[in-house]
Formats: C-alpha cells, structure tokens, sequence
C-alpha cells in the first residue's frame, strides 16, 4: 500500500559552496522543488555539474541545504533516521578492499543494524539476489567495475531499505553489466521499492524510469512521466511488413482520401546495445 | 517487511566498535604499521648491543632508557602517520560517503577511528614493552649470576613500573590520536594534519615550560595567555615517569593513575571537539 507522503520531498532547497576565502559562492542547486511518491524509479538528470550529486547528499544527510528543506519519508534528511529507510549505492564505488565480499556486505548490515538472528540468512540473500554469491569469498579488491557495482547495490540492499538511491549505477560498466543493474532495478520497483537513479545514460534512464527530473545549472529544467516527455502525442506509428512500392503508393492514396497524412516511412532499427546484448553472453 | 526496526536511532557503542574494529583491521595490514613496528622491536633489541656506551647511567638503566625512547619515537610517528591516513582514506576513496550514508552518527565514525587507532597503538606498545621487559629480565638475570652481590636485596628493576610507563605511554598516544583526528575533521589534506600533528606533539612536549613561565611574567594578560596555552595543550612531559625505572625507585602508583586520569580527561575533549568540527564537514 502507498504511504501518503512523499519518499522525498524537496522545498526551496538552495545549496551554496563557498569557493573563495572572500566568501565568493556557487550556487550547485537553487531553488528546487521535487518530490518522489513512494514505489516510483524517479530519474535526476542533467549534465556535469547540474547539481544531481548535491541533491543526492543532502538527501542523504551528507551536506546540509544552505536553504530550503529535504525530507525522506517525511524525516527531515539531517536526522539520523531519515536514513534508516535509505539504502545508497555512490557513483564509482569504492569499499574496503581487504574485506570478501561477504565481509563487507555483513559490515555494513551490522551497522545498519541487522539483527543477529536474520544477519546471515539475510546477507546470503543480497548477495545472492545480486548474483555474486560465487565471488562472495573474494576479495573486493579483486572485484571487476560491474560486480563493484553489484556488491555496492547488495550492501545498500541489506538493511531492505524503502528507498533506494543510485549515482550513475551503470557509469563505466560494460552494456551487459548495465543490462543486468536495469534488470536489478526493475525487479527493485517490482517488490514496491522506490528508487532515486541519476545516468548520463539516458537511454537506459527511459527505459526503467517512471518519471524523470531535468536539472541544469542546479535548476529544475523539467519533469514529468517519461511517456508524457517523451511521447509525441499527435504522431502513431504502424509497424508492418515490407510493402512493395504499388502497395505504400496505394496506402497513401486510402489515408488521404479518410484525411490522414503519411509523415514518414522508415526502416525500425534495432538499438545498438540490444544487438551487443543478443551476441554476448550474459554473466 | 523490513528487517530494521526504525524509531528512534540513539548512540550505539556497537557500531562504534564495528567502526574501530574496521578501522584496527584495515591498520594492521597496512605496512606502515609493520614496517614501524619491525624498526621499533629491532631498536629496542639492539639495546644489548650498545651497553658499553651507557653514559654512566646502571646498563640496566640504559636498556629501559633505550626501550622506551624507540617507543616514544616510533609510537609517535605510528600515532599521527597512521591516524591521519586512516582518517583520509575514508575521505579520498570516499568509503565514508558510503559508511555516513547509513543510519550512524559522526560521534560513532569518530570515536571509532579513535578507538580502532587506540587498539593499533595498543598493540605497538604490548609488543614493544614485551620485549624490553623480555631483554631486561634476561640481562638482569646474568648479571644476578655474574654479581650476585649487587643484587643481593633482588631484582633492581621493578617490572610492574615498566607496565605502568608503558600504558601512560600508551595513554599520551591516545591523546596525541585525538588532536590529529581533531585536526583532520577540518583539514583537506592528509599532509597538513601530519605535519601539523607533529607541530602539535613538539608544542605538548614543551608545554611545561610554559607552565613553568606564567609564574614569571609580569604582565597580566601575557601570563593568562601563557596559563591559557598550558591548558589548550596537554603537558606530555607528565606521561615520562622512566626516569625512575631502575634507580630502584619505585612509581608512584597513585601519581600513575592522576596522570592517566589527565589523559583521558584530554581524549574525551579533544575527541568531542574532533566529533563537533566533523559535524559539519561536508563529505
């Protein structure tokens, strides 16, 4: 059942960074308004420097707002506990490298406070849900980009967490590893999970997103439901076998006697990372 | 249904001390920790080697001596090379942007790098004393053969004196662990709280004449200023009660326990201010 408030709310969040002795700032966010319902994979994009990351810590209570205010399930983010419902995978991740995988997966479900009774049995299902339990012996430092990626979403997993946030999960991973976290994502959404997901990637953004944010220059650019952006309302397209040339002359000549334009006729393309998908081997 | 219960989230020893002993794990198999430890042992080892050139001081005397200058030395060194790095390895390979995102409190990141720090020492300082005491009971033990007429009232050093030295040592190095941390809760660089650590520890390790000037200036505010820096800065000299050692004097014992008192007094300050100042550190 969806609660009534807002997975994250953001009001009138400013966040300046002094970047001279003088007190000269930069403003990294300015302004913005946002809020996430429960259950939704919600897209913040934007490019280099649009504040995504800001707004991402001070969701998570690592930078404090200048101005404005942040709540995750209605907690103000500054609080310890608006951080027990938030599970976070950073951009990049890097993890203590001398821990095995499972070691670091059970640290960081001890500090969250996974009780004893359920510790193990509940680390040996992240990991497993992340397909890694062949390498949870390993030690991270031995770790490939993609299972880094992997262990990173288990241990912000563990504590099954309500919300959860990824900085560019896919950033660096080949397409099959980006493949399988946007499968991981869905399965995400699937169980009722909210997720918080920024990409440069936006192909793979559209594809799980449910609604997406546009930021540039710290601004909210423009939001809304991906259809809605994306979709061109007034256009439909027909996907039919090939049509000999008599055949498309003829179908032009019965839309526009019922007042219909052909607009175009194109051959579909297959996306490219499908085609690498189709012919690499999946892990 | 989550597997953490959320409420309240108070002050948890227990992830403190998951934090120190991530923090004392990760220490030990760096080889700074080893290669100091192999100079120190090899130091206080070679005490034997140099007992002609005692200075006039009982060679006895001169092996305690020895010992604990290579402690003071190489525990020094550990104390702020290692306390800065591990704090800046969280920082740089922004391990703890992941650790800080999780439902803990600074005051348990800090007093867990501190207490993890605390143990390493710890260890430096079992193994370092464990060996002087070693190599003193044995040289003691030959010259009780070779003179047993000079030993005629039993053994001269006292070993339960060296013990006690040995953890105010380790004491002053918890202390001088705490202004390091508290220094790299505001520095950017890992090489300005070392150098500064060092500043700091040659300032403690003179502060007594400071305290001892204050009697002796005549201008008011110049001797509160003098009294003022007596108090900032602890008095390292009061942890240097060797000189007893082999004189056949005893320690006081309840001196011991007012200077350990003072240092812990210290590391429970210093450490708070360590814990507000990282407050607001931005990670």
């Amino acid at each position: 059942m969806s609660s009534p408030v807002a997975a994250i709310s953001i009001q009138g969040l400013i966040k300046d960074f002094a970047i001279t002795l003088r007190g000269v700032k930069l403003r990294a966010v300015d302004t913005l308004n946002l809020e996430v319902a429960e259950g939704q994979v919600y897209g913040l994009l934007g490019p280099n420097g649009s504040g995504k990351s800001t707004t991402i810590k001070i969701i998570l209570g690592l930078l404090g707002p200048t101005h404005g205010e942040v709540k995750v399930f209605g907690v103000p983010s500054g609080r310890v506990e608006a951080r027990c419902k938030v599970g976070y995978l950073p951009e990049a991740p890097y993890f203590y490298r001398y821990l095995s995988g499972r070691e670091l997966v059970r640290f960081y479900a001890r500090v969250c406070g996974v009780k004893k009774p359920t510790l193990k049995a509940r680390v040996d299902e992240v990991i497993d849900w992340v397909g890694l339990s062949g390498a949870a012996e390993r030690r991270v430092g031995t770790y490939s980009k993609g299972m880094l990626q992997r262990i990173g979403l288990a241990q912000a997993l563990v504590h099954d967490p309500k919300l959860i946030v990824l900085d560019e999960p896919t950033a660096g991973v080949d397409p099959v590893g980006s493949a399988e976290m946007c499968e991981l994502i869905r399965k995400l959404k699937n169980q009722g999970k909210t997720v918080l997901i920024t990409s440069h990637l936006l192909a793979q953004i559209e594809d799980v997103c449910d609604r997406v944010a546009i930021l540039d220059r710290g601004r909210l650019m423009i939001e809304g439901a991906v259809g809605d952006l994306v979709g061109k309302r007034d256009r439909q397209a027909l996907i039919v076998d090939p049509l000999p040339p008599e055949d498309l002359a003829a179908l032009k000549v019965w839309l526009e006697e019922r007042g219909h334009h052909l607009n175009a006729v194109e051959q579909p393309r297959a996306r490219l990372d499908q085609v690498f998908l189709d012919h690499v081997a999946r892990r | 249904m989550s597997v953490v219960s959320v409420s309240s989230v108070p002050f948890s020893l227990g992830r403190l001390g998951l934090i120190a002993g991530n923090t004392f794990l990760e220490a030990v198999r760096q080889k700074l920790f080893g290669f100091l430890l192999f100079l120190s042992v090899g130091l206080v080892a070679s005490a034997q080697f140099f007992r002609e050139f005692n200075f006039g001081s009982s060679e006895l005397k001169f092996i305690a001596d020895f010992g604990f200058g290579a402690l003071v030395f190489f525990g020094s060194a550990l104390t702020i090379a290692t306390t800065a790095q591990l704090f800046f390895s969280e920082i740089e390979n922004r391990t703890a942007l992941t650790l800080l995102a999780k439902p803990i409190w600074r005051a348990e990141f800090i007093f867990g790098k501190l207490l993890g720090v605390f143990a390493v020492i710890g260890i430096f300082c079992a193994l370092t004393v464990g060996l002087l005491i070693a190599l003193l009971w044995q040289r003691e033990s030959q010259l009780m053969r070779f003179d047993p007429e000079a030993f005629a009232g039993g053994r001269i050093i006292q070993y339960g004196d060296l013990l006690i030295v040995g953890t105010l040592q380790w004491i002053k190095f918890g202390v001088l662990a705490a202004i390091v941390l508290l220094v790299a809760s505001f520095s950017n660089t890992n090489l300005f709280t070392v150098v500064m650590g060092f500043f700091v520890l040659v300032i403690c390790h003179l502060q007594y004449l400071a305290s001892d000037a204050w009697r002796h200036v005549d201008s008011v505010i110049g001797a509160l200023a003098v009294r003022l820096l007596g108090v900032v800065f602890p008095n390292f000299q009061l942890f240097n009660l060797a000189d007893s050692i082999g004189q056949g004097a005893g320690i006081d014992g309840a001196l011991a326990l007012r200077v350990a008192a003072y240092g812990f007094f210290y590391i429970g300050v210093i450490g708070g201010l360590a814990v507000y100042s990282f407050r607001h550190r931005e990670i």
